[in-house]
């Protein structure tokens, strides 16, 4: 029997040769800093040090260990933070964390070695990309990490200071910070889910008993819509809860199930084809994609629309057009735009983990709502709200794709029931990047025509949504709400196929929408001979957007013209943004003084994106004190109901109370302790240490009127339509629309090597509106992560499937491949913080607004980089080289 | 039997360990042991190498004296994968991997390389496939050392045989089945590399979309050796376009006395590709395959 020392404790290793590394030193140690995320090796997420070298313990057998140390996230900090672990911290070189720990551990080999062969000298950039080029971030921290692990290097952090602008930063460069995932009960079971392989069918029969007679399966549940049909690969049919994983996984394969095929519709030309299979007979059950009211809209076979609400006078649009078209007049703009399906793929899988005591359930599960999840859990499974308690204290990405009560809660909770005992239920990475929801792909056909006068004419946009098991997508709407014209024909359509069901992408239907909307303003200035962002500041009249395309007119590379050398091309390309202000009424913040110091409490979360930094930096401010003084408790239901993480609703919904109940609270204090001796420079600190127990609350209220008339809802300009969709967004999604425009106008680089095929982005400037910045190194921080998200969604990111089968076929990510620390550009964020002065606290959420103009300037600058224009994403060697093929080869 | 059910060895598993994972293989697995000879690097007097089959790819890259003699490997074995990966893999198995292909890698799907009688690819989803369609499979071929080693006319010896051409092991692409020509049970041992010519000079390139930790979509090795302004020979091997990798005979032949010139590159590159036969996916490959050997000329004349 083999030992191995970790972290210079001695192990016995186990005897199985099948069990890997990772799951012996998270399973059987309890090591859970080192995270299993892809399975592939690809992601590093797992990493730790083998005999002083970095390896994937994903990939790597437990008994090839043996005779050898290792020295896990747990190890490294343990006498003494790393100059590695506060190089991080104080450069906020992470958001979610999830992948921090890997990172860590490479970076903190990386540095040693640089520093016993180098010095201080500080690496370059593309020194330290190869050498963390086995690391995925899919918040995009990778500027930050390239520049903290430079500066580490260098010696910046070999004194013992440690500060960090994000609260829980320390728990997650050390591996302490606990994931879903991570989560263990005693006797807690794992649960795995038998999906289906066949796209569309009956189920006749399904025989769970052979499952339960194996020895270590405690329960196995059938998962069956009431009309026993199979409608995508991957679709769930029943699940069991068992010892182990590979036990739960031998059950799987022993329930007998039986199936009757129907024919099937793939994909969205399958399902638009004469003669295609209806994928939805009953079309009550499709999901939602968007955040958006679903509205009762026509059907035609598998298309769904057109959702044409937001249109403007949409007859006299589309008259105008053809008119244009007959005439051949030069200025109107038509092409077909193509956008590929774009997975989350948060490091942290779908999870869940349910408990059951008595009556009570605990939930702990990897979501963006915990208030939300806590009060679905009672609609759906009836149960005593006040009986269950959803919790999630730190969140390994979420983007979207865990903004609603999910699957793996709900069968973790009735598996949980059944066997009596707790389970866990984690995607791996194939369920996690086929069935976990995506952004819809889309082609979206758009006409644009100028007037004689210069002034925009007429906006004609129809988008089709490759949705697959869903409804809902919102592209071509989103038109309305930017550019103003004399007709908008705004028309989405949902291609319904036998493909997994869509969900709620960071910024749903915009990136697609400015992709397409953003190169036809591009193509205008063009056909015009006008600079874009002269085009744009006089046909946007958005207050947000004006003072950012001065700050974007002003950039020294913007006067630069497209230098086209021999086989390298560089170009530069502009794209505007914007999102609606959302926010969450009644979202209620509670604040208290215990045992001498400040706690605010919410049932918020934070994904990532900061919100427990948020909170502290807010009341830190209010009350003098550092923010580490406060205590910030979120992530559970049992505490005041909070906002859920979409929609960039948050910062917007728990500031404002936060700032009220401070206020209160300063009163509060005021009554119960005395105004310590004049010359304190800290006199709340010493009050609140004097003051005895008390606590208040705010709830968010609406805004004061703004300043400006300027300042509106964006939908104010959308006509009865905008007025209506208010209305219903705050009646059935409890969110409110604020006034003023959260806008964005990045400014991108490139460089395309026409030879084979690539783009390199090299620089990009971001300027983003959102007003004053609550937590300013954070904002930066998404910010910077939201353009890497955009730079994948542009060039690499697409969902294949196999077209006979409907099978995913980039269920790895190897396949699926999201952008890498060497494919980071430069990245100059620029914050306008005006706009915003009637919202308390003056700002309001960037995750949004911040990716949506990406792929449209990326687009843009390689257009003026190679003089024709990508309209099909992503944008690939084979695609880029088929555009060149028709011009310079 | 069902394929996945045979017997596997596994070195460092970072090929295997996935595919258990998955279930795609289910057979038993033999640990190998790395012993002094498998784990050494040994030169001859000619200037030849013996590389064991243990030798990790990255003490492959960090060898000084591979990169000095054997520019083309070392620059592959450097470029390939992740730092972890390179790390542990080893040579043996970085020659004896199973394909990349997205079918063959998901357990509920049947392909030829699972004993299936089709490829599902070939009427399916073939973006990263062949474009030298040369037999029932579709999948280039994975293993990058093993387009290096063919550039250097390897020769392989195992636990059963003894000096058996690189070209032999990988196989000539028809059978389909496997990635290789091993025997069952059969094991490699080592690689020998016969010395480099004089003056020749290698190197490796890769065209990928990302810029690092990718599959690439197509690799190139190319040694040139260049006496009073011609090219007395010219050596390449390609990745990633054909069931295995693959000499460009007919680029070499058009480089072999050709002046070193813009003419000649362009003419190989053109050459390069006359005797491809791209899927209906894969015809971008092409113009990689013919930028790459421009680009790798260009460089080695420069």
């Amino acid at each position: 029997m083999g030992t191995v020392a970790v972290n210079g404790r001695l192990e016995t290793l186990p005897e199985d040769a099948e069990v890997l590394l990772v799951d012996f030193v998270r399973g059987r140690l309890g090591l859970t800093g080192t995270k299993l995320a892809c399975g592939s090796g690809v992601c590093g997420a797992c990493t730790l040090l083998l005999d002083g070298a970095p390896v994937v313990s994903c990939l790597m057998p437990a008994k090839a260990v043996a005779g050898k140390s290792i020295i896990t996230i747990e190890g490294i900090g343990a006498s003494g933070l790393h100059p590695v672990q506060r190089a991080f911290m104080a450069g906020d070189a992470l958001q979610c964390g999830f992948c921090t720990p890997g990172f860590i551990v490479e970076a903190v080999a990386f540095h040693d070695r640089w520093r016993r062969e180098k010095g201080t000298r500080a690496p370059s950039t593309a020194e330290i990309g190869a050498a963390l080029a086995g690391h995925l971030c899919r918040c995009g921290a990778y500027a930050n990490i390239l520049r903290t692990v430079a500066e580490a290097c260098a010696g910046r952090f070999d004194g013992e200071a440690t500060t960090s602008p994000r609260l829980e930063a320390r728990d997650k460069v050390t591996g302490a910070a606990h994931y879903t995932v991570d989560v263990r009960h005693d006797g807690q079971l794992e649960g795995c889910i038998l999906r289906a392989r066949v796209a569309h069918a009956r189920i006749d029969a399904l025989d769970l008993r052979p499952a339960l007679r194996l020895p270590g399966v405690a329960a196995a549940i059938p998962l069956i819509d009431k009309d026993c049909t199979v409608r995508y690969v991957g679709q769930q049919i029943a699940a069991v809860a068992a010892a182990d994983r590979r036990t739960a996984h031998a059950a799987l394969a022993a329930i007998a199930a039986t199936f009757s095929p129907l024919p099937a519709a793939i994909g969205p030309d399958a399902a638009r084809a004469p003669g295609a299979a209806i994928a939805f007979g009953s079309r009550g059950a499709l999901a939602n994609a968007s955040e958006g009211p679903i509205l009762p809209v026509r059907w035609r076979g598998n298309l769904r629309g057109p959702s044409a609400a937001f249109s403007f006078r949409a007859r006299r649009a589309r008259r105008w057009v053809r008119a244009a078209r007959r005439a051949a007049d030069p200025y109107l703009v038509e092409g077909s735009f193509h956008t590929a399906v774009q997975q989350h793929t948060a490091l942290e899988p779908h999870a869940a983990v349910a408990r059951f005591d008595g009556d009570r359930l605990t939930l702990h599960v990897s979501t963006q709502a915990v208030s939300h999840v806590q009060s679905e859990i009672a609609k759906r499974l009836a149960l005593d709200q006040s009986k269950i308690r959803v919790v999630a204290q730190h969140v390994g990405g979420g983007f979207g794709a865990k903004g609603a009560l999910g699957s793996e809660a709900l069968v973790a909770i009735k598996l949980a029931r059944a066997a009596r005992a707790p389970v866990r239920v984690a995607f791996d990475r194939h369920e996690e990047l086929s069935v976990a929801g995506y952004r819809p792909g889309a082609r979206i056909d758009l006409a644009l025509l100028p007037a004689r006068d210069g002034s925009l004419k007429a906006l004609s946009l129809t988008a089709y949504a490759d949705t697959g098991a869903s409804v809902n997508s919102t592209i071509a709407g989103l038109g309305r709400l930017i550019y103003p014209a004399k007709a908008k024909y705004l028309a989405d359509f949902d291609v319904v196929s036998n493909l997994p069901p869509a969900a709620p992408f960071r910024g749903p239907g915009g990136p697609p929408m400015a992709f397409a909307l953003e190169q036809a303003i591009d193509e205008a200035a063009l056909r015009l001979k006008i600079d874009p962002i002269v085009l744009r500041q006089r046909w946007d009249p958005n207050p947000n957007r004006q003072r950012l395309y001065a700050w974007a007119a002003g950039r020294e590379v913007w006067r630069k013209t497209a230098a086209r050398n021999g086989r390298f091309c560089k170009g530069v390309g502009v794209a505007a943004g914007y999102w609606l202000y959302l926010w969450q009424p009644g979202a209620k913040v509670e604040l208290a003084v215990r045992n001498g110091r400040l706690v605010v409490s919410t049932a918020v979360q934070d994904i990532g994106t900061g919100s427990r930094s948020v909170l502290a930096q807010a009341l830190a401010d209010a009350f003098g004190l550092d923010p580490q003084e406060i205590d910030v408790r979120i992530g559970d239901s049992a505490l005041p109901q909070g906002p859920p993480s979409t929609g960039s609703r948050t910062t917007a919904s728990i500031l404002p109370p936060t700032l009220i109940a401070a206020e209160e609270l300063k009163r509060g204090i005021a009554r119960r302790v005395k105004r310590p001796a004049i010359g304190s420079n800290a006199p709340w600190r010493e009050r609140i240490a004097a003051c005895p127990d008390f606590s208040v609350s705010a709830v968010r209220r609406d805004d004061a009127p703004p300043a400006s008339r300027d300042i509106r809802s964006p939908l104010a300009d959308a006509g009865p339509i905008g007025r209506v969709f208010a209305w219903m967004m705050r009646r059935f999604a409890h969110l409110a629309v604020g006034a003023g425009v959260p806008s964005s106008v990045q400014v991108v680089e490139v460089e395309v090597d026409t030879l084979l095929g690539h783009v390199r982005v090299d620089k990009v400037h971001t300027g983003i509106a959102v007003g004053r910045l609550a937590a300013p190194v954070l904002a930066h921080s998404q910010a910077a992560g939201a353009v890497i998200q955009g730079i994948g969604y542009a060039l690499y990111e697409g969902r294949e499937v196999d077209p006979s089968t409907g099978d995913i076929l980039t269920a790895g990510l190897e396949d699926y491949r999201i952008p890498g620390i060497a494919d980071t550009p430069s990245i100059e964020v620029h914050f306008d913080e005006a706009g915003f002065d009637h919202v308390l606290g003056g700002g309001v959420g960037v995750g949004e607004v911040a990716t949506i103009p990406t792929a449209a300037a990326i687009a843009n600058a390689v257009r003026n980089a190679i003089g024709v224009r990508p309209t099909e994403i992503p944008i690939r060697a084979d695609r880029l080289l088929a555009l060149l093929q028709g011009t310079t080869q | 039997m069902n394929a996945g059910a045979r017997r596997e060895f596994r070195a460092a598993g970072t090929d295997l360990s996935e595919r258990r994972r998955s279930g795609v293989s289910t057979g038993e697995v033999i640990d190998l042991v790395a012993t002094p000879e498998t784990r050494a690097m040994l030169w001859a007097a000619d200037g030849g190498v013996t590389i064991g089959a243990a030798m990790t790819v990255a003490a492959i890259a960090a060898e000084p004296r591979i990169s000095l003699a054997y520019a083309g490997l070392g620059a592959a074995a450097a470029g390939l994968a992740t730092p972890q990966i390179r790390g542990v893999a080893t040579l043996g198995g970085n020659l004896a991997q199973r394909s990349r292909c997205w079918y063959y890698r998901n357990p509920s799907i049947p392909c030829f390389k699972k004993g299936a009688s089709r490829c599902p690819a070939r009427a399916g989803n073939h973006l990263y496939g062949v474009v030298f369609d040369l037999g029932p499979c579709v999948a280039p071929h994975p293993s990058t050392l093993a387009a290096a080693l063919l550039a250097y006319e390897a020769r392989v010896n195992t636990d059963r045989r003894a000096d058996i051409g690189i070209e032999t092991l990988l196989g000539d692409g028809r059978d389909g089945k496997a990635d290789h020509a091993l025997l069952n049970d059969e094991i490699i041992t080592s690689v020998k590399l016969p010395p480099p010519l004089d003056g020749e000079r290698a190197l490796y390139r890769r065209a990928t979309g990302r810029a690092q930790a990718e599959w690439p979509l197509v690799e190139i090795v190319a040694r040139l050796v260049i006496a009073a302004g011609s090219i007395v020979q010219l050596r390449l091997t390609a990745g990633g376009v054909a069931p295995v990798p693959l000499r460009l005979l007919d680029a070499e032949a058009a480089a072999q006395g050709a002046p070193a010139s813009a003419r000649t590159i362009a003419d190989c590159a053109a050459a390069a590709t006359v005797k491809a036969n791209p899927l209906p996916m894969t015809g971008y490959k092409l113009a990689l395959l013919r930028g790459l050997v421009r680009d790798a000329l260009e460089r080695l004349l420069a």
